[in-house]
């Protein structure tokens, strides 16, 4: 009975490893098949479009549900059958677990044809490891003949996975997500600061200010969730955020622009021993709740009602809070200071490759795919019915601005794609809910920006991962009552950070950290 | 029978008052310790965002407000057709899950049934190991094509070899002599499951149907990964939680790809939904209470 049952368990694992090697196999084959197939199609001269064809895009966002997006999609198809004989289809991934379903949905071999993808927030690299993407390199001359020539070279090269181009980027569009203080500009000039702020003194003095002359006013009502200290390496050193996430707080960076492959350690340097007594004594001053460390209110909507003079986010952000809190707070005049300004050295530009389009891999109409997504990139009709709708319905334009229409009813005209796969500035219309002279952050952001260099840096966290955790852990721990200033004593709360950090292996971290990059360079200087 | 439940009454009369009051009062209190936390959930759902943010939550809206509802209620065909398949998915998931899993356990238990253990085993095996998530996307959407399908839904929930252990544990406690009896009198399998296994095991059935209905109720995950937005139909949970998290995300990200933003009440928004998803059943609750009690206590004892 005993050999009975060992045997039978034997043989139903031999069946699970059969049917999984089965699955195997045959993707291997499918694959083999569709690149031979693409070679064949190389072949033939002009585009045949002779066959009708639905193509595709699977974007990220909830499918809208008032009708609006199916009245767009039918103009927009009009003139992608009258061009290219096709049609698109849009398929959304909804942000319910939208994280699980992308990946399956690429893991599964469905037959997408065009996918929205990022590098840095949905897994393109390892989905390309796993190749769920087809390689381009053929077909875009031929099928995308715009975006392959608008696209410089060495933008081409951080699309590339293994040599071989396997996403567009999104290159042509500005969207600046580094952060920053918000503060504002009328109590700024009471407090007798005129120019605009340039470093965290100025931001002390201003809150002190507001302290003192505003008794309704919390200086800065910060929520739990707040976190500063990666602003202020940002402001006071030259050090380089990397795509490394260590939770509650950043652990490692990179040391500067010139030494971009070699691992810094603020937490270990005075930096955070400063950081610390700063926030102690702000905390002491009283900038911010007694019990901000369970505040769970929005810092956001304080600010808008007046409450709070400071706030903490990204540029994007502030380029439309500005017009909210211009109406809410007349004269507030909100300003920002980004948290670059102070050394000026380490502004890097968004990844040009945190939006994207991919071709599927199992995609039936690679070609035709490949002649839509040219179209809704280079074609201003398309491009503007899909990124703001029909205009008369969803917006206007009034003065060279996009504004809503009078008669334009949120519930049942509002529109929306989540198309952003390839936006291109040349295309957008400025919007009346983005503060018109945003223009001059953008300028001073041009002087210092330099460009992101860990496009296709991926750390591999497999070897370290419970070190990681455990990182993670005290950080999480220890880290909220020195952000907050919450400690007697900022230099023994420092020390015993960095002690608990070392005993959850932060040596090992680093090394690991320091030893993929050092392959990065080679293969960066390898592809130059 | 009058009689007897007078001359309790009287002997409780001294210091069975003071239990009695005890009683009342600690049922009382507990029953208000339920209470209160739904009270509380149906008072924030009708105050307004900016009155949440800035007094917290309150049994009784500050400034009162129905634009939680409003937006949860934007399409109420929306909302009618994800109640209507989920009531609809949650009746025939538990009638016939029901009825496959007691028939499963029964004969899983028989011990004129030659394979049983083998059997059993391979039910109880896949409790230990799992495909995992990705062969059964394949399985459902490449092999048997139900993608956008409801059947999608349905199946995975209607044998879990949890349930069939526990069917099969109860019936085991049913002489098999009953079975035998039956069949020296000429009954039939069926007739034998249907008229005397059925009635007896109404306890484990109750139970049993109380799981794989709350199952069905709640279920948002398949639905989730099986039913793609061009369902216009799809499953209670699902499209709330699909109101929450858009909500949440036009809130927080929206603002990073320029998206136009749309003030939404995030916070009585979620308790607006958990009204919305627990408003029939809390209608529902009393009329089928008392086979609940009976259940649960059965499954209590026999574990």
């Amino acid at each position: 009975m005993g050999i009975k049952k060992a045997s039978g368990i034997l043989l139903t694992f031999l069946l699970l490893f059969t049917l999984a090697a089965c699955g195997g196999g045959n993707n291997a084959a499918n694959n083999g098949a569709k690149t031979t197939n693409n070679a064949g199609k190389q072949d033939s001269s002009a585009p045949d479009t002779s066959k009708f064809v639905k193509v595709s895009y699977v974007v990220l966002g909830d499918k809208p549900k008032n009708g609006q997006f199916e009245k767009v999609l039918a103009k927009v198809n009009e003139i992608m059958k009258e061009k290219i004989n096709a049609e698109l289809e849009w398929k959304w991934v909804e942000w319910a677990d939208w994280q699980t379903k992308y990946n399956l949905l690429l893991a599964s071999g469905e037959a997408v044809d065009l996918i929205t993808i990022g590098t840095d927030w949905l897994d393109t690299w390892a989905n390309a490891q796993r190749g769920a993407f087809m390689n381009m390199d053929e077909l875009l001359p031929k099928y995308a003949p715009e975006t392959w020539k608008s696209i410089p070279e060495e933008d081409w090269n951080e699309s590339r996975y293994n040599g071989k181009i396997v996403l567009i980027p999104e290159n042509d569009y500005t969207q600046w997500v580094n952060h920053g203080f918000f503060y504002r500009g009328d109590w700024a000039k009471e407090a007798g600061l005129s120019e605009p702020i340039k470093n965290w003194e100025e931001i002390g003095q201003y809150l002190q200010y507001i302290k003192d002359n505003k008794p309704d006013v919390i200086p800065w009502d910060m929520a739990s969730g707040a976190v500063t200290w990666g602003g202020y390496i940002q402001s006071y050193t030259d050090n380089l955020d990397l795509p490394i996430s260590t939770g509650y707080m950043p652990v490692f960076t990179a040391q500067s622009n010139d030494e971009k492959y070699t691992v810094a350690e603020p937490i270990f340097s005075d930096l955070f021993l400063d950081y610390a007594k700063l926030m102690k004594e702000w905390a002491d001053k009283g900038f911010w709740r007694e019990d901000a460390l369970n505040n769970k209110n929005d810092n956001r909507i304080a600010l808008k009602a007046g409450l709070s003079g400071l706030d903490q986010h990204h540029t994007q952000t502030f380029s439309t809070l500005r017009v909210e809190m211009d109406k809410a707070q007349p004269g507030s005049e909100l300003q920002m200071f980004p948290f670059n300004r102070t050394g000026g050295k380490n502004l890097m530009e968004l990844s040009i490759t945190h939006g994207g389009t991919s071709l599927g891999a199992h995609s039936k109409n690679p070609e035709r795919a490949l002649m839509a997504y040219d179209l809704i990139r280079n074609n201003e009709e398309i491009y503007h019915l899909i990124n703001y709708g029909i205009e008369g319905v969803q917006y206007e334009i009034k003065d060279g601005k996009r504004t809503l229409p009078a008669n334009y009813n949120e519930a049942s005209d509002s529109f929306y794609a989540d198309f952003w796969g390839g936006r291109m500035d040349k295309f957008e219309i400025p919007s009346e809910t983005v503060w018109s002279e945003i223009g001059t952050l953008y300028d001073e952001y041009d002087k210092i920006k330099i460009p992101y260099p860990y496009g296709q840096f991926v750390f591999d966290k497999t070897p370290v991962e419970s070190e990681l955790t455990a990182i993670s852990q005290v950080a999480g721990e220890l880290g909220p009552a020195i952000n907050f200033g919450k400690v007697s004593d900022p230099a023994k709360a420092v020390e015993e950070f960095r002690a608990k950090i070392k005993t959850a292996g932060y040596d090992k971290v680093k090394a690991e950290l320091q030893k993929q990059l050092d392959a990065f360079k080679q293969k960066m200087e390898a592809a130059q | 029978m009058d009689e007897t439940f007078v001359s309790a009454h009287k002997k409780t009369d001294a210091s069975g008052l003071v239990v009695r009051w005890i009683g009342y009062l600690f049922i009382g209190f507990f029953a208000l310790c339920c209470l209160l936390p739904f009270l509380l959930v149906l008072g924030t759902s009708f105050t307004s965002e900016s009155a949440i943010k800035l007094s917290g939550f309150n049994f009784w809206p500050k400034e009162f407000s129905t634009f939680a509802y409003k937006i949860v209620f934007e399409n109420p065909d929306l909302i009618i057709g994800s109640y209507i398949v989920t009531i609809v998915m949650t009746i025939v998931g538990t009638t016939v899950g029901l009825l496959l899993v007691a028939m499963t356990g029964y004969a899983l238990q028989r011990p004129d049934f030659m394979y049983r253990n083998k059997i059993s085993f391979f039910i109880y095996f896949t409790t230990l190991f799992s495909g995992g998530l990705v062969p059964f996307y394949l399985l459902i959407t490449q092999y048997l094509h139900l993608k956008d399908n409801y059947l999608a839904v349905l199946l995975p929930g209607l044998l879990s070899p949890f349930l069939i252990i526990m069917m099969k544990s109860f019936v085991r406690s049913i002489p098999h002599a009953i079975t035998e009896s039956a069949k020296i009198d000429g009954a039939g399998d069926f007739t034998i499951f249907l008229r005397l296994i059925l009635p007896m095991t109404t306890p484990a059935l109750a139970t049993i149907g109380l799981f794989i209905a709350l199952g069905y109720w709640n279920e948002w995950y398949n639905s989730m990964l099986f039913l793609s937005p061009d369902m216009k139909y799809r499953t209670l949970q699902l499209f709330l939680y699909n109101v929450i998290t858009s909500a949440d995300f036009v809130r927080n990200s929206a603002a990073a790809s320029n998206v136009q933003l749309r003030d939404v009440p995030l916070e009585s928004m979620k308790m607006a939904t958990a009204v919305v998803a627990t408003g029939p059943v809390i209608l529902f609750y009393p009329f089928v209470q008392r086979y609940f009690i009976k259940g649960i206590t059965v499954g209590a004892v026999k574990g």
